[in-house]
């Protein structure tokens, strides 16, 4: 009881902090600094109709690349932390609704996954919700099979030559136009048009490539350490 | 599009998210605090698309409101229900 | 008050609300997973903020068309991308250090957890 009036109190303190704080905020009228500067010169610099993605892999490349590595670090102490836990027997066989979907509907998912990762600078997607989609796609065969997953050294060496793609990438762009990671290695092309904005189709494919790896891996030791119990 | 018309959906997804994640918090049983909770993502998916960004919003759609799900069901699979 | 304005405000309400929900589960939740959902809600609070403050009514995407006269800010939103990835990430990790705590301490209730104390 007094945990919840603390609680209370202390949320109340920072509403009235927060409100008191953007009391006299008032709604911009037009962009300034970095975002007028990314949406007067994006498609000119990078070649990619969709800004987000512009400054996602070309623009803050190096924030993403560091982001991956995040991303890899955090899927790595999962794994290392379930083997702590005892492998679970085998799960229970699947609903047969389950099943049949399993057997279904993968590949659809995984073509809807390979279009978002890339058509990134067309449309909306990119590396990122690609990968997502990717791996629940194999979330979903797991889940309509009944066996344990055993070790996958496809999945390791898929992971580790996404990275190693994305680092030579930025490496080439530093020999040949003194930049990490800039874009216009390859050249910019026609805007709008899926072979274009320099290298950003490839680096997309590799965040995707690694950003599914790494969910099917986290998801891979949850299936091994067991459901319920 | 019609600016009342964005208001209200705004309205009526906020009123909708804010009163489901209290629901979240003080629910009893721990399986739907998790299905409110990838609720609320989702609710927040719209809430993105409103604010012209499509590409959070496809994102917070498959990751926060499938994987996320998936990890706090496995999580309560291991753990057991509510104390 | 115009309809701009309520649409402006509110989804700025929506979000720090989320944002203090999100806190006072953390402070007074005890389940050890309910905790971790309460993280994610703020987290959630936390992405739409930022997505709010590069938003500005009456504009349309970033995406350049040769229609489109001015758009709202791409840095946040980008940024948000990554955030939510990483935001999914460290709640994996929660969820496995909670499950693991929970095996070592028997019960889900972080107040038996004797090795979280300090």
């Amino acid at each position: 009881m007094i945990r919840t009036i603390v609680g209370l109190i202390i949320v109340l303190a920072l509403s009235a902090i927060v409100i008191s704080s953007i009391s006299d905020y008032s709604v911009p009228s037009q962009l300034l600094g970095a975002g007028r500067f990314y949406t007067e010169r994006g498609v000119d610099d990078t070649g990619s109709v969709n800004l987000v993605t512009a400054v996602v892999v070309a623009y803050r490349g190096l924030d993403t690349l560091g982001e991956v590595v995040v991303l890899f670090c955090a899927s790595t102490a999962v794994v290392l932390i379930l083997t702590l836990i005892p492998i679970g027997a085998n799960p229970t066989p699947p609903s047969s609704i389950v099943a049949f979907t399993a057997g279904v509907l993968p590949g659809a998912i995984v073509l809807f996954g390979i279009y978002i990762i890339t058509h990134g600078h067309l449309s909306p997607g990119g590396g990122f919700p690609g990968g997502a989609v990717v791996a629940s796609a194999f979330l979903l065969v797991m889940l309509g099979s009944n066996t344990i997953p055993g070790k996958s050294k496809f999945l390791a060496s898929i992971e580790s030559l996404a990275g190693l793609t994305f680092g030579l990438l930025g490496f080439w762009g530093m020999l040949t136009l003194g930049q990490f990671l800039n874009n216009l290695v390859l050249p910019a092309g026609s805007p709008g048009r899926i072979l274009s904005a320099g290298i950003i189709p490839i680096i997309s494919l590799a965040i995707g490539a690694k950003v599914a790896s790494e969910l099917s891996g986290i998801f891979a030791s949850y299936r091994k350490a067991g459901g319920e119990e | 599009m019609n600016i009342s018309l964005l208001a209200a959906a705004s309205i009526g997804t906020g009123v909708m998210m804010l009163v489901a994640a209290v629901a979240a918090l003080v629910v009893k049983k721990l399986i739907s605090a998790i299905i409110i909770v990838g609720f609320v993502s989702l609710s927040a998916s719209v809430l993105f698309l409103l604010m012209d960004a499509p590409d959070v919003a496809i994102t917070e759609a498959s990751i926060g409101a499938a994987i996320s799900t998936v990890i706090f069901l496995w999580g309560r699979g291991k753990i057991g229900g509510e104390e | 008050m115009t309809a701009e304005t309520m649409f402006y405000w509110s989804l700025a309400v929506t979000a720090l609300g989320l944002v203090l929900i999100g806190i006072w589960g953390v402070l007074t939740k005890k389940n050890i997973l309910r905790i971790a959902l309460a993280f994610t809600l703020a987290d959630t609070g936390v992405n739409l903020i930022l997505v709010w403050s590069g938003f500005l009514p009456g504009r349309s995407a970033p995406i350049v068309d040769s229609s489109v006269t001015s758009m709202v800010d791409p840095l946040p939103q980008a940024l948000v991308l990554t955030s939510i990835v990483i935001g999914v990430a460290v709640a994996a990790l929660f969820v496995v250090v909670g499950v693991l705590a929970a095996r070592k301490s028997g019960s889900a209730d972080v107040r038996r957890m004797k090795e979280l104390r300090w």
